[in-house]
C-alpha cells in the first residue's frame, strides 16, 4: 500500500510537472495512469501470492484405484463411463468433470490388468483435454505412443499414468488454474466411488470395499471446498455442490458415524447395510448426473 | 515534453515490474527443479502428487497447514524440500488440524532450509500408537510449517529476500 501511495503520488506529481510544461489534457492523462499503475500494482502483488493458510492434497486417481484394487474390488466390465458418450459432452462444465470420471476409469482399467480398455480412456481423456484448454499436457502423441510401446507392462502403463497426473498438475499450476483440478477431482472421486459401490453390491460381503468406500467419504468435503474457490465463480457448479453436500450430510447423520464421531477410541468405522446401501443410491445419483449427455 | 516525463515513468516501473518478475520466473524454474528432487527421493514409491507452499516472511510469526490423505495401511514417504526458504521454518506433523486442542504432535523438525528431507508414514504411526492408546492407524496427518518472523521483513510491500516456498512431494507404495 505504502508503495502504491507513493507510485501514485509520484505520478501524479509527474503528470502535473508535464501538464506545465504546455501539454494537453492533463487530468485525463493523470487518470490513465493512475488507473495503469493501480493495475501494474495489482499484478505486482499477484506475483508474490501466497498459499491459502490452510490447505490439502487430494490423492491421484491411480492412487484411489491401487487402494481399491487392493481393498479386493474386482474389475466389472461395462461399469465405466462409455467412451461414446465423450463427444456430446459439449459444456465446459460437463467436459472437465467427464476429464476426471474417464481418468479414474482409465486407472480402473490399468490397476485391474485392462490396458487395451484404458488405451480407449486415454484416447477421450486426450480429446476432452483439447476442449479444455489442457492440450500441452498430451500434446506430441508421445504418451499414447508409450502406451501402445508398454500394453503388456503393467508397471511401465502405470508410471506413464503418473506422468500424466504430474504432467497436469504442473499445467495447472503453471497456467494458475489450480481450481479446476476440484472439478476434475470430483469427477474422480465420484466415478472411484460408484466403481466401489457397484462392486460391493454385486459382491456383497466384500468389506475390504465396504471399508474404502467409507474411508474416501473423508475426502468430500476438501473436495467441496475446492470447487468452491472464487476462481471457480461462473462455472454453474451449484448444483453439483448441492449434491455433493447432500451426501456428506446424509454420512454425517447415519447413527454409526455419529457414535464413530462421539468415540475417541474407535478405529474403524463401519457402515450397516442399510447405511451402505443409501450412501450406494446417492452416488450412482450423482454419477447419472455428472456422465448425462 | 509532457509525453517524456511520463515515458520515463512508465519506462521505470515496466523497469521494476520485468526485474520481479525475472527474479520470480527464476524462483519458479528453481522450484521445479527441486521438486524433480524431491520426487527422486521418494524412489521406490510411487509419485503421488505435490503441495507447494509459498509464503513471505513477515515481521510475524505465521502457520500454513496442508492436510494429507493416509489410505488403507499404505505406507507413504512425504519428500520436503527447503531449497527455496531464504530463512528456515519448522516443520510440525499432527494427527488432527490446528484448531484442535488435543491434537499429537507426531514428528517435529528444523533445519530445512536448503535441505531435502525425507519422512516415512510408518514412523509417524509408531508415534501415534505410542502416544494414544487404542489408536490404530494414522488416517489423515496435517503438516505445519511454522515460519518464524524476520525483524526488517517487509510485510505489505514483500520483496524477494521475504519470498519462499515449501515444496512437498507425496509417494505410496505399491
Amino acid at each position: 500500500m505504502k508503495r502504491r501511495f507513493l507510485l501514485v503520488n509520484s505520478m501524479i506529481g509527474l503528470a502535473f510537472l508535464a501538464g506545465s510544461c504546455g501539454g494537453e489534457e492533463p487530468v485525463d492523462e493523470v487518470n490513465e495512469i493512475v488507473q495503469d499503475t493501480v493495475f501494474a500494482e495489482d499484478q505486482f502483488a499477484a506475483l508474490f501470492e501466497e498459499s491459502p493458510e490452510v490447505d490439502y492434497h487430494l490423492p491421484s486417481p491411480l492412487q484411489v484405484a491401487s487402494i481399491f484394487k487392493k481393498s479386493g474390488l474386482d474389475y466389472n466390465a461395462g461399469s465405466t463411463n462409455l467412451t461414446d458418450n465423450a463427444d456430446n459432452y459439449t459444456d465446459k462444465l460437463k467436459q472437465k468433470l467427464n476429464f476426471g470420471v474417464y481418468s479414474a476409469d482409465m486407472a480402473y482399467c490399468v490397476m485391474n490388468d485392462q490396458s487395451n480398455e484404458g488405451r480407449k480412456f486415454l484416447t477421450v481423456i486426450t480429446d476432452l483435454s483439447e476442449e479444455i484448454g489442457m492440450e500441452a499436457v498430451f500434446e506430441n502423441k508421445d504418451l499414447m505412443d508409450r502406451f501402445d510401446a508398454n500394453l503388456e507392462d503393467k508397471d511401465s502403463i502405470e508410471i506413464l499414468m503418473i506422468d500424466i497426473h504430474e504432467r497436469t498438475e504442473m499445467y495447472l499450476e503453471d497456467n494458475d488454474m489450480q481450481n479446476e483440478a476440484a472439478i476434475h477431482f470430483a469427477g474422480a472421486w465420484t466415478e472411484g466411488m460408484y466403481l466401489g459401490v457397484y462392486d460391493f453390491e454385486k459382491n456383497p460381503g466384500k468389506e475390504g470395499v465396504g471399508a474404502q468406500i467409507t474411508e474416501q467419504m473423508s475426502i468430500l468435503n476438501n473436495i467441496i471446498k475446492g470447487l468452491k474457490d472464487p476462481k471457480n465463480d461462473g462455472t454453474d457448479l451449484g448444483w453439483l455442490i448441492l449434491d455433493m453436500e447432500e451426501i456428506q450430510a446424509a454420512f454425517d447423520e447415519f447413527d454409526s458415524v455419529i457414535a464413530f464421531e462421539a468415540d475417541e477410541n474407535a478405529s474403524e468405522l463401519e457402515l450397516t447395510d442399510e447405511e451402505y446401501s443409501s450412501l450406494g443410491e446417492l452416488v450412482k445419483a450423482l454419477r447419472e448426473k455428472i456422465i448425462a449427455v | 515534453m509532457k509525453r517524456g516525463f511520463i515515458l520515463l515513468f512508465v519506462f521505470g516501473f515496466a523497469i521494476l515490474f520485468a526485474q520481479t518478475a525475472a527474479n520470480l520466473t527464476e524462483f519458479k524454474e528453481n522450484i521445479a527443479n527441486q521438486k524433480v528432487e524431491a520426487k527422486d527421493a521418494l524412489k521406490p514409491y510411487r509419485f503421488d502428487g505435490s503441495k507447494i507452499t509459498y509464503f513471505n516472511f513477515k515481521t510475524y510469526k505465521q502457520t500454513k497447514e496442508v492436510e494429507i490423505y493416509l489410505f488403507n495401511n499404505t505406507d507413504y514417504r512425504f519428500s520436503f524440500n527447503g531449497k527455496s526458504l531464504p530463512n528456515d521454518v519448522t516443520v510440525e506433523i499432527y494427527d488432527k488440524d490446528k484448531t484442535q486442542s488435543n491434537r499429537i504432535l507426531l514428528k517435529s523438525f528444523s533445519g530445512i532450509q536448503g535441505e531435502n528431507i525425507v519422512v516415512e508414514s510408518s514412523e509417524l504411526n509408531d508415534t501415534y500408537k505410542n502416544k494414544k492408546s487404542n489408536a490404530t492407524r494414522l488416517k489423515r496427518v496435517f503438516v505445519n510449517y511454522q515460519i518464524p518472523g524476520i525483524p526488517g521483513a517487509q510485510n505489505k510491500t514483500p520483496t524477494m529476500k521475504e519470498r519462499a516456498a515449501v515444496v512437498l512431494v507425496m509417494g505410496y507404495k505399491n
